[in-house]
């Protein structure tokens, strides 16, 4: 093996051991593919072959909910909760699959009300993937 | 001479240019009457030639991340404060402060904040249900005080006289079951079970749980 070799062989070893950290535990890390789904998480296509059996909640806040909103989603924050479950538990009925949207893939907001309503006795709780930019941009 | 190359090529993009954070994590313990947290993460210029912060963003709408500044000579230090709202949030929380700097715009520097808040009155579980048809047996809400809290459980009560709760102590001052039983199934209906406390004395926390036939 020539010394160019041995030395290129050795820089791209060197960058590989930051990069391969970067890739296991950078917060932001690109996914690898739009089918790699979180715990708890669905695609948009997969939501929308639900159809009528699906029960749209909204996680942002109120005046977002107001601004927009998918149709016929219920609005439930945790700011609001005891407000807006009453609410929520009218419109659901074991049957239904519901599905929790924020802004956007980065916001928490659909996690934290998704767990609150499975530790609620709610079942079937799913978080939308990508939020309400997945469902401003379907195609 | 080989293993210098291979250490300065690993270490080049992290070495030179960046803040040095005094802690990039830090862990709070809630009380009950608590609100929200604050936590300052201070940072130092090590570097050689300026350093701009660009952005300061968080994980949660619940968290607010201030800086005084955001240019920062050789030398200089600084903090960002964070203010993480709990707004009914209970439990183990995490959330995340990303700083993105002049010196390393595309790998921002992420601080985290671990809160645990605990839960002064713990109902569980939240939801009573029952199926129209099905036999109209009773069903219990456990009902749980925080050790440290000196909250009293005043009363438990339904806004739905077909939906009849009865408050038992199990644990005198900390643990209680309510148990509701509906007068009939034979139809959907609905109540909402009040949960009063004596805590704060200025403005009694009411707790809810919810009984529905579906």
């Amino acid at each position: 093996m020539g010394p160019t070799v041995r030395q290129a062989s050795l820089i791209l070893l060197a960058a590989l051991v930051p990069a391969s950290l970067t890739a296991a535990f950078h917060p932001r890390r690109p996914v690898w593919s739009q089918e790699t789904l979180a715990p708890g998480e669905e695609m948009l296509p997969t939501v929308l072959a639900w159809g009528a059996n699906a029960l749209w909640v909204d996680a942002r806040t109120a005046d977002e909910y107001e601004t927009e909103h998918v149709p016929g989603a219920i609005s439930l924050n945790l700011e609001n909760w005891d407000q807006l479950f009453p609410k929520f538990l009218d419109a659901w009925t074991r049957e239904k699959k519901v599905v929790v949207y924020c802004s956007a893939a980065t916001c928490e907001l659909s996690r934290e009300v998704a767990e609150r309503l499975r530790k609620s006795g709610i079942s079937s709780v799913y978080v939308l993937k990508g939020g309400w930019e997945a469902w401003k941009n379907r195609k | 001479m080989k293993l210098s190359l291979f250490l300065l090529c690993l270490f080049a993009g992290s070495a030179f240019g960046q803040l040095a954070w005094a802690t990039t994590e830090q862990t709070f313990n809630s009380k009950p009457q608590d609100k929200e947290v604050v936590a300052k993460y201070k940072f130092t210029n090590n570097g050689t030639k300026p350093i701009k912060i660009q952005n300061v963003r968080t994980s949660c709408g619940c968290t607010t991340a201030a800086l005084s500044k955001t240019d920062y000579a050789p030398g200089e230090s600084g903090e960002i404060e964070a203010r993480f709202t709990f707004s009914g949030r209970t439990g183990k929380q995490e959330k995340a402060i990303m700083v993105a700097t002049s010196a390393n715009p595309e790998q921002p520097t992420v601080l985290k904040l671990h809160v645990y808040i605990e839960e002064t009155v713990k109902i569980e579980p939240e939801v009573v249900l029952w199926q129209v048809g099905e036999q109209p047996d009773p069903k219990v809400i456990h009902i749980a005080i925080a050790n440290d809290a000196s909250v009293k459980l005043v009363s438990v009560t339904s806004d739905n006289p077909a939906m009849k709760v009865k408050l038992t102590e199990v644990k005198p001052g900390k643990e209680y079951e309510a148990q509701i039983t509906p007068e009939s199934v034979g139809q959907p209906a609905a109540a909402t079970l009040v949960i009063q406390t004596d805590y704060p004395p200025d403005n009694p926390q009411t707790k809810y749980a919810y009984a529905r036939i579906k």
